[in-house]
C-alpha cells in the first residue's frame, strides 16, 4: 500500500496517485499564486495580506538562520519546499487521502518516494549551493577538524537526506496511521482532536523540514573555522 | 525497502518540485517579492521626503517670518518719513502765509493812509476856497489889500494847525 496504485501510464510508465494527488496540489498552488500576483495592491487586501505575512515571515525567519542576504537568494528553493510539504502535508487531513477511497488521491508526503525525492533536492541543492558560493574550497570541509575525519563527514552528509525523508515520511505516514486506528476504534468524535492537531503537526513537519534545509544551506556556507 | 520506494514516483517527484519551483517563482515570488521590495522603498522614500519637506518648509516660514519683520520695519519708517515730511511741508506753507497776510495787511494800512492824507489835502483846499469866498462876501466892500492877505494868512495857519 505504501507503493500506492497506479493511477494511469504514460508509454508504460505507471503514474501513482501520489504524483496525481501532487499534481493536484501544484494547481492548487499555481492558481493561489496567480490569484495574488495577478492583483497587487499598494493597500492588500486581506488575501494579499496572508500571502505577504506567510512570505514575508518565512522570509524573515529562514534570514534568521542563514542571514537576510541568503535566505532571499535562496527563498524560492526553502518556500517551495514549504508549500509543498505543507499542502501535502494537509492533503491527508481531506477525507479520502488514503488512496483506496478515492481513485488517484493519496497523501504525497505519506510515502517515502516523494519525501526521499525532496530529500535528494535538498541535498544536491545544499552541494551545489556550497560550491557555487565558496568554490572548490567547499571540499575543505569535509576534511575538518582533521583529515581522518573525512568518512565520517561523508557519512554525516549522506545521512542529511535519508534523516530529512525519513522523518517527514514516517511523521506523516504515522499520523494517518494513527487516525485510520482511531477512526476503526471509536469513530465517533475521538477522531476529531487528533485531526484539529494534525493541523499543527503537519505545519510543523513541513516547518522542521524547510528549516533543516536552510541550517544546512548555511552550513555549507559557512567560512571555515 | 523495495515495498516503500517506487522510484517512478521518485523520478516524477523530483521532476514535479521543479516544475513547480519554477513556476512559483515566475508566478508568485518573484512579482510578490518585488512588490513588496518597491512598496518598502517607496514608504521608505516618502517618509524622507515628506522629512525633508517638513524641514525646508520650516526653513522657509523662518525666512517669510524675518521679511516680514523687515518689510514691517521699512514701513513703519516709510510712514515715520512721510510724515515728518508732511509736518516740514504744513510748517514752510504756514510761515509763508503768515507772511503773505503780514505784507497785505501792510499794504492795507499803508493805502488807507494814503487815501486820508489825500482825503484831507482836498478838504483842506475846499474848506480854503469856501473860506475865501464867504469872507469875501462878507467884506466886499471894507477889507483892503492888506487886511486880505492878513487875514488868509492867519486862517491858513490856523487850518494849517488842525492839519
Amino acid at each position: 500500500m505504501e507503493q500506492g496504485i497506479p493511477v494511469f501510464y504514460i508509454f508504460s510508465i505507471p503514474v501513482y496517485d501520489y504524483i496525481t494527488t501532487m499534481w493536484g496540489i501544484m494547481a492548487v498552488l499555481i492558481v493561489v499564486g496567480l490569484i495574488v500576483s495577478s492583483n497587487l495592491q499598494k493597500v492588500p487586501g486581506r488575501f494579499q495580506m496572508l500571502a505577504e505575512y506567510a512570505l514575508g515571515g518565512l522570509l524573515n525567519f529562514f534570514g534568521g538562520i542563514m542571514g537576510p542576504e541568503l535566505a532571499r537568494r535562496y527563498f524560492p528553493l526553502l518556500m517551495t519546499l514549504f508549500l509543498v510539504i505543507l499542502f501535502s502535508n494537509w492533503s491527508g487531513l481531506l477525507p479520502g487521502s488514503s488512496g483506496t477511497l478515492i481513485t488517484g488521491f493519496h497523501t504525497p508526503t505519506g510515502t517515502w518516494s516523494v519525501t526521499a525525492a525532496l530529500a535528494i533536492i535538498v541535498f544536491v541543492s545544499v552541494h551545489y549551493i556550497g560550491i557555487k558560493e565558496k568554490g572548490w574550497h567547499y571540499f575543505a570541509h569535509f576534511f575538518q577538524p582533521i583529515f581522518v575525519l573525512f568518512p565520517l563527514n561523508v557519512i554525516e552528509e549522506l545521512v542529511k537526506p535519508l534523516s530529512l525523508s525519513l522523518r517527514l515520511f514516517g511523521n506523516i505516514y504515522g499520523g494517518e496511521m494513527v487516525a485510520m486506528v482511531l477512526l476503526g476504534l471509536f469513530p465517533l468524535l475521538t477522531p476529531i482532536p487528533m485531526q484539529i492537531l494534525d493541523i499543527l503537526f503537519c505545519f510543523i513537519q513541513a516547518l522542521v523540514f524547510t528549516t533543516l534545509t536552510a541550517v544546512y544551506i548555511s552550513m555549507a556556507t559557512a567560512e571555515s573555522h | 525497502m523495495g515495498s516503500m520506494f517506487n522510484v517512478y514516483t521518485f523520478a516524477f517527484e523530483i521532476f514535479n518540485f521543479l516544475v513547480i519551483l519554477a513556476i512559483l517563482y515566475k508566478i508568485f515570488y518573484k512579482p510578490v517579492l518585488n512588490f513588496m521590495d518597491n512598496r518598502r522603498n517607496e514608504i521608505a522614500r516618502n517618509i524622507s521626503e515628506s522629512e525633508q519637506g517638513r524641514t525646508e518648509a520650516e526653513k522657509l516660514l523662518e525666512e517669510y517670518r524675518a521679511t516680514l519683520l523687515a518689510s514691517r520695519q521699512e514701513a513703519q519708517q516709510i510712514i515715520d518719513r512721510a510724515a515728518k515730511a508732511g509736518e516740514e511741508v504744513r510748517q514752510s506753507l504756514l510761515a509763508q502765509s503768515r507772511n503773505e497776510v503780514a505784507k497785505l495787511l501792510e499794504n492795507a494800512r499803508k493805502e488807507i493812509q494814503r487815501e486820508r492824507d489825500d482825503a484831507l489835502q482836498a478838504l483842506r483846499q475846499e474848506v480854503v476856497s469856501l473860506a475865501m469866498l464867504a469872507a469875501g462876501k462878507i467884506l466886499e466892500r471894507n477889507i483892503t489889500g492888506d487886511d486880505n492877505a492878513k487875514i488868509v494868512n492867519q486862517f491858513l495857519d490856523e487850518v494849517g494847525e488842525i492839519n
